[in-house]
């Protein structure tokens, strides 16, 4: 993981610096997840700020309710003291007492709750003191009636003195209340402010959520429709290229045909004069005879009438020359035999049979028991395969083979030839034929597949034919051949062949 | 007695006709023997009144001549009203079966592959020349 680390990351950096469109796309998406996050931390922060609002809110209310409460119990108090005045009951008294002594309380009240707030700590000192000023004044008055001094009690309330303190006092409640409400609604502004602000940030995020979707959609889009279009591509090369394949292998197979055909006629035309030419070779032979019996009668009536010169021509001359002719035709004939067997084994129809290689390799060693005795060979018969081929031309392919592996035997030992098979991957088979004969030098490792050509001593019959025709039948079956070999060391001979061989209706290979 | 069978042989290779007539004549067939080497004449002879309407008659036939191929007479021979009894010999290199089965199949009454070695050869002709020695050939009506 940690080694990984680094990689992924340079990696990923490489991604950045590319301009590919996964780039585009990433670039794109990360914006939009910004936006998201700015969007909500826009929204928090409204939401602190309106919760902060609302608390400011409760305590300015609290703090106006303060002060009302405070100017209500210092007027409970100031009606309760008129009652008495008026009546002269203790009952009012008691109510004026109560009011007294809650009244600093209340005031305590009221300072907690202005805190530090500047407006409420101004009005906080003049209401104290007018408080205090007013309360003085009610309870001298209340004296003065409870000693029974009534009428100067009366002229104090005359003077207008406490009238006049409860009138600042309203004023000073007024001012304050007015004071908080401007406040208030200053500070309902600025969240109104925060809100629009947070409204527009949204939208604008969102709009460009929408527009940056939008073109990711639109990168998309185009990236499927170019894959799209690059697949239609594709199909078409592949289409061209399968009608390109038809179109080739229908002009090899016009070609293969033509040139087996054109073997067929040129061999076959070759014979006509061939004939002609051994013919009259034992026509000729013949008149030679008939003048070599002519010589003959003449040197016995008259030998002085016979030239030497024309003994030797009649004896020895044109025997040679015939003998020479006549070879070089019988040659010339096998060859184009060859060629004939060849091209007529290439139009054969093939027939895809099971064939069972151990018991085919051992038929072809019984039938050629003979020479293998004569030359000391023996055949073994390894590991087998069975497949699907042309009976025929495999039992040719591996008579040759086998044939040649014991003609050509080693000089200082004993020959010993081996036959194997084996299934390979991929649907085909190999059959290898070893043996330890004289060996191939490497260089004529593809020469002896050629037709007419030989390698090595040629000290044995033959005419260059059999590993041409096996590389050809092995080819017509689809399979290959390959031979490994050093000079003196033994080949081996080895086949591939489709396990199955595939015919079309002509019974050719497809 | 009848009339003597005439052996008319088409064939271009002139080499082929004088061993062809040589070894006949080895075998003791003294029969008139007129040559073609090509296919036409050949046709104007074979149908011309002269010979539609006189003896019988034996056709040595080589496949591969130079204006048209043996097949071609081959096929008119037999498909003439009064030559298609006429016996025909091939006498060819060709041993494709194909070629053979077609020959067959036109009509024709002995297909022979000419052997390349020679005595074989000259043994074939010879055979040949004891067949015909002895075989029937149909009058011409």
């Amino acid at each position: 993981m940690s080694s990984n680390f680094p990689k992924t990351l340079s990696r990923f950096g490489r991604f950045l610096s590319e301009g590919t469109l996964g780039r585009s796309i990433f670039l794109l998406l990360a914006a939009a997840i910004a936006l998201l996050l700015l969007v909500n931390l826009s929204t928090f922060i409204l939401i602190q700020r309106t919760a902060a609002f609302n608390e400011q809110v409760d305590t300015t209310w609290q703090l106006r309710r303060a002060a009302r409460t405070v100017l209500l119990n210092i007027k409970d108090a100031e009606t309760a003291q008129r009652g008495y005045l008026l009546t002269g009951q203790t009952s009012f008294l008691r109510t004026y007492d109560q009011s007294a002594e809650a009244a600093p309380l209340l005031l305590d009240r009221l300072t907690e709750l202005a805190g530090d707030d500047d407006v409420g700590q101004a009005s906080l000192e003049s209401l104290t003191r007018l408080s205090r000023d007013k309360f003085l004044e009610m309870s001298s008055i209340t004296d003065l009636s409870r000693r029974g001094q009534t009428a100067q009690a009366l002229d104090r309330v005359r003077s207008g003195r406490g009238k006049a303190l409860m009138g600042q006092m309203d004023t000073e409640i007024s001012t304050l209340d007015s004071q908080l409400g401007a406040r208030l609604s200053a500070q309902q502004a600025s969240s109104e402010g925060s809100a629009v602000f947070t409204i527009i940030v949204n939208a604008l995020a969102g709009v460009l959520i929408l527009v940056l979707g939008a073109i990711v959609a639109i990168l998309i889009r185009r990236y499927l429709m170019d894959l799209a279009s690059a697949r239609a591509d594709l199909d078409r090369v592949n289409a061209g290229l399968e009608d390109t394949i038809k179109a080739r292998t229908a002009a090899l197979t016009r070609a293969n045909e033509e040139v087996q055909r054109f073997a067929y006629i040129v061999s076959h035309d070759l014979r006509s004069p061939l004939v002609n030419v051994m013919g009259y070779t034992a026509e000729l032979e013949q008149a030679g005879r008939t003048i070599d019996l002519q010589l003959t009668k003449v040197e016995t009536v008259a030998p002085d009438l016979i030239e030497k010169d024309a003994i030797v021509a009649a004896r020895e001359d044109m025997p040679e020359a015939i003998g020479f002719i006549r070879a070089s035709t019988e040659k010339m004939d096998r060859l184009i035999n060859a060629i004939l067997k060849l091209s007529r084994d290439g139009r054969r129809g093939l027939v895809a049979k099971t064939i069972d290689v151990g018991d085919m390799a051992r038929a072809a060693a019984d039938s050629m028991r003979h020479q293998l005795e004569e030359t000391g060979t023996e055949v073994v018969i390894g590991e087998m395969v069975t497949f699907e081929s042309d009976r025929l031309a495999i039992e040719q392919i591996i008579g040759n083979l086998i044939e040649n592996a014991a003609k050509y035997s080693h000089a200082s030992r004993p020959n010993r030839i081996e036959v194997s098979g084996r299934d390979l991957a991929g649907g085909w088979v190999e059959i290898a034929i070893a043996d330890h004969g004289r060996g191939i030098a490497p260089k004529d490792h593809e020469r002896i597949f050629e037709l007419f050509r030989r390698s090595g001593r040629q000290d044995r019959p033959g005419e260059g034919l059999g590993l041409a025709f096996v590389r050809n039948s092995v080819r017509r079956l689809g399979g290959s051949i390959d031979v490994e070999s050093a000079l003196g060391e033994g080949s081996t001979f080895r086949m591939k062949f489709p396990k199955r061989l595939i015919l079309d209706e002509a019974g050719d290979t497809q | 007695m009848s009339k003597p069978v005439r052996i008319v042989m088409v064939e271009d290779d002139l080499g082929h006709a004088k061993l062809i007539e040589k070894n006949i004549r080895r075998a003791n067939i003294s029969n008139e023997i007129v040559h073609f080497d090509h296919g036409q004449p050949a046709l104007d002879y074979l149908f011309s009144e002269e010979v539609r309407a006189n003896g019988p008659m034996l056709i040595l036939l080589d496949l591969n001549l130079p204006d048209m191929q043996g097949t071609d007479i081959l096929a008119e021979v037999k498909r003439d009203e009064r030559l298609k009894r006429v016996p025909v010999v091939v006498l060819t290199t060709t041993d494709d079966k194909t070629e053979i089965q077609r020959c067959y199949d036109l009509g024709c009454n002995v297909y022979i592959t000419k052997p390349v070695d020679y005595e074989s050869f000259a043994g074939a002709i010879r055979q040949l020349g004891l067949f015909l020695s002895v075989m029937q050939a149909p009058e011409i009506e």
